[in-house]
């Protein structure tokens, strides 16, 4: 099992993408990254969701995280979000607080 | 019939051993990738559970894993040392209707847990905490229904 999550930043939004497995272990290493997208003054914070397979509940704490990271009125919004995942997410209501997209959309 | 024993200890690959074994359990029971997911997740879940909150985190314990089926269920039964705990005691309602925003990290997976699966059940046994998590086998959404 592996995680990778990188980051660029650009036109005032931070965006991550996601890949393999978030949990328990992996976590952290996606928290450092909201830290860094905090500290960037950025108006969006935009998951790539599409190639992350597996996520637990620690990656609902990210999502929380995320939230009282970052400054109020950044907008936290999530692509490709697979169905498993996306199941999980809606199941505890945490699309209340996220835009959850299909796919990125044309400029 | 399939047995694992996980011995937890900070940081370790509890998480890839349980996909293994929940992984291999779904494919012998023909379980639909959605199913497979389900329990992997509740699994995992309670897993986590144990290790953070029986175990105290810091301590070292032991999980053990037991899977089965028959005709009309697939299951996994988790045992642990830790203090009697029933997950189904866990209320998840007061966090769930918080806004997201201004939850307390953590609470969820018991929730998780208890939504993925189709029937859970909760015994003390011998000194242990035992939880059984079960999936119908023959549901609308695989090739058995």
């Amino acid at each position: 099992m592996s995680f990778n999550a990188k980051m660029h930043v650009a036109d005032g939004a931070a965006t991550l993408r996601l890949v393999g497995e978030l949990d328990r272990r992996s976590a952290p290493r996606l928290n450092e990254l909201i830290i860094e997208a905090a500290s960037r003054q950025v108006k969006r914070l935009v998951l790539l969701m599409d190639e992350l397979k597996y996520m637990s509940s620690a990656g609902l704490r990210c999502l929380v995280f995320a939230h009282q990271k970052m400054p109020r009125g950044v907008q936290i919004v999530l692509i490709g979000t697979r169905p498993e995942v996306a199941e999980t997410i809606k199941l505890t209501g945490f699309d209340r607080s996220i835009t959850m997209e299909d796919s990125v959309e044309a400029p | 019939m399939i047995a694992c024993r996980l011995r937890l200890e900070a940081d370790e690959e509890v998480s890839r051993t349980i996909a293994d074994f929940v992984g291999a359990l779904s494919q012998m029971a023909e379980l639909t990738p959605r199913q497979a997911y389900r329990l992997r997740l509740a699994v995992d879940e309670i897993a986590t559970n144990v290790a953070l909150h029986g175990y105290c985190d810091a301590r070292r314990g032991v999980v053990d894993l037991e899977g089965g089926m028959d005709d009309e269920w697939v299951w996994v039964r988790i045992e642990d040392d830790a203090p009697a705990f029933d997950p189904r005691t866990h209320d998840p309602g007061p966090l769930l209707a918080a806004p997201p925003a201004r939850r307390q990290a953590g609470g969820l997976g018991l929730y998780l847990a208890m939504r993925n699966v189709d029937a859970f059940t909760y015994d003390r046994v011998g000194g242990r905490n035992r939880n059984t998590l079960y999936i119908v086998r023959k549901s609308p959404d695989n090739g058995h229904g």
